[in-house]
């Protein structure tokens, strides 16, 4: 199971922005990943599939120092993120957003005060500013005029949404988007789908999208890796993943369900 | 999952370096005043009346069975005495403390669990926050202050409640149960009762923040998080009570 896209990627490509290498994580008894490894390039939207309890979404917490790796190498823009202190990783996190499952607003702050978090935490600017800079995201993501609501009365996809406009307010070359469609509704995914890209588009940012949707994986996606037996069984783009010969690869993309036990956390 | 003594010694051991970065987050930046004046409301000023109520019928409690025990051996006038260094010394702070710990602590317990399952306690973290700094410093800051406050509060009411029972069960006057409190109580006495306060809020803020932190497993969790943190916090307080005394007893007698 080698990985066809070095091919596609390969000589003359750039540097990689994140590069997972050998990576190893066990929560106690239970081994997420014995050897994981991966790069993702600048400017592209690489998305990670793998089944319920596959460790996505540890993988992505670990680049940004949310949790601890146990082994190998995790490099942010070629800096070794894994040794790095509260304080270190503060740098990193003014150039790594992340958007959660859940969105993780903050209940008890509007939508302003929200999105102004990050931005007082890097001293973004004076108040004026930041209320500008609110404003600016907030359109971007098609909400405006919602900043002084609460978490509590807006739907999921808008709780997203604003998640996302909070986590581009100090504008992060990477966004780490974590489940970004599950639990909405089409008109919603479909929306959430569109913002990555034209985030993209628009910011030329680098994104790492962490899935189990293929309708959301397959639109947004420059290229796709899987995880699959504790490690990144395979990366490709779409359509080499479309033609792939990897049993659970093609089990996975055709939907196939109820008989692969790793589907079952 | 750890049970009995390993999770014991694990969860102490937990406590102990939260509050070394406890100490680290208060020298490291300035503490923000809105969040401390939002916990000491919530924490202090609304505890008042749980920590009166609990104080008077204490004092009221203590007097009646001091008044009947005492009168057998004819010492029922030194019902006031007791009553004052019982509340002052151990009743006041440690009832206050109990009782304050398990409203306060499982609010902390299930407010930062739901926070940790709702992953805003790594979204903190995710938008450069501490959330140490955010989110335990002023709560425990806020218990801090708020304890011994609160102790003073069930000291002033609990001895009222033991003067009304006093008043009536030995026929004492009012000016002499006030001599017999004042002449008995010292200085020693009030700094035994509201160091111990000190201590308490600490713990109650330290071991419900820890608690909640330290959330697993849904809103099932958060549920489990909200007991064990009263449980905790309860048996600390009741542990470091006799401790605590027995330092203070030590030192100034």
């Amino acid at each position: 199971m080698d990985e066809p896209s070095e091919a596609t990627t390969g000589a003359g490509a750039p540097n990689p922005v994140i590069e997972f290498i050998g990576v190893k994580k066990a929560f106690g008894a239970k081994v997420i990943f014995e050897d994981a490894t991966l790069a993702v390039y600048p400017g592209e939207t690489l998305t990670i599939l793998g089944g319920s309890g596959t460790g996505k979404s540890v993988l992505i917490k670990m680049l940004i120092g949310l949790l601890r790796h146990d082994g190998g190498s995790i490099k942010a823009f070629g800096q070794e993120v894994t040794g790095l202190d509260e304080r270190g990783l503060l740098q990193i996190r003014t150039r790594i957003a992340m958007l959660f499952q859940s969105a993780a607003l903050f209940d008890s702050l509007t939508v302003e005060q929200n999105i102004k978090y990050p931005l007082r935490e890097h001293k973004w600017g004076t108040d004026a500013e930041m209320t500008d800079r609110v404003t600016e995201v907030l359109e971007m993501v098609g909400m405006p005029g919602s900043q002084k609501l609460k978490p509590s009365q807006l739907s999921g996809g808008m709780r997203k949404r604003v998640g996302l406009a909070r986590a581009i307010a100090i504008q992060p070359e990477v966004i780490l988007y974590d489940e970004p469609t599950t639990g909405l509704d089409p008109i919603n995914v479909r929306r959430i789908n569109g913002l990555i890209l034209s985030l993209q588009a628009r910011l030329g940012v680098t994104s790492i999208v962490v899935t189990h949707d293929m309708d959301s994986c397959f639109t947004v996606s420059d290229r796709i890796a899987m995880l699959y037996d504790r490690r990144i069984a395979f990366t490709g783009t779409a359509d080499e993943t479309q033609t792939c010969e990897i049993p659970y690869v093609r089990e996975f993309i055709r939907g196939g369900r109820g008989t692969l036990d790793e589907d079952v956390s | 999952m750890m049970t009995g003594p390993s999770r014991l010694f694990s969860d102490a051991g937990g406590v102990a370096i939260l509050s070394v970065k406890l100490v680290a987050a208060f020298f490291r930046a300035p503490i923000e005043l809105a969040p401390l004046m939002y916990q000491l409301d919530y924490s202090g000023i609304r505890s008042w009346s749980i920590t009166a109520l609990t104080a008077v019928f204490t004092g009221m409690v203590l007097a009646l069975q001091f008044a009947t025990g005492l009168e057998r051996y004819g010492g029922d006038t030194y019902t006031g005495k007791l009553v004052a260094l019982g509340i002052v010394r151990e009743l006041g702070p440690t009832l206050t403390a109990l009782l304050v710990g398990g409203r306060v602590g499982s609010g902390f317990a299930a407010e930062l669990g739901s926070m940790v399952v709702n992953e805003q306690v790594d979204a903190i973290r995710a938008l450069g926050a501490d959330p140490i700094k955010k989110l335990v410093a002023p709560r425990v800051l806020a218990c801090i202050i708020a304890l011994p406050l609160l102790t003073m509060l069930a000291n002033v009411v609990g001895i009222l409640g033991g003067l009304v029972i006093t008043m009536r069960e030995v026929g004492v006057t009012a000016t002499f149960f006030f001599s017999q409190v004042t002449d008995t109580l010292g200085a020693v006495d009030l700094l035994h009762g509201l160091g111990k306060s000190l201590f308490f809020g600490y713990f109650i803020g330290v071991v419900g923040c820890f608690v909640g932190l330290n959330t697993t497993g849904g809103t099932e969790g958060v549920g489990q998080s909200t007991t064990l943190a009263v449980v905790n916090i309860s048996i600390t307080v009741l542990v470091s009570n006799f401790l605590l005394s027995t330092i203070f007893v030590a030192l100034y007698g």
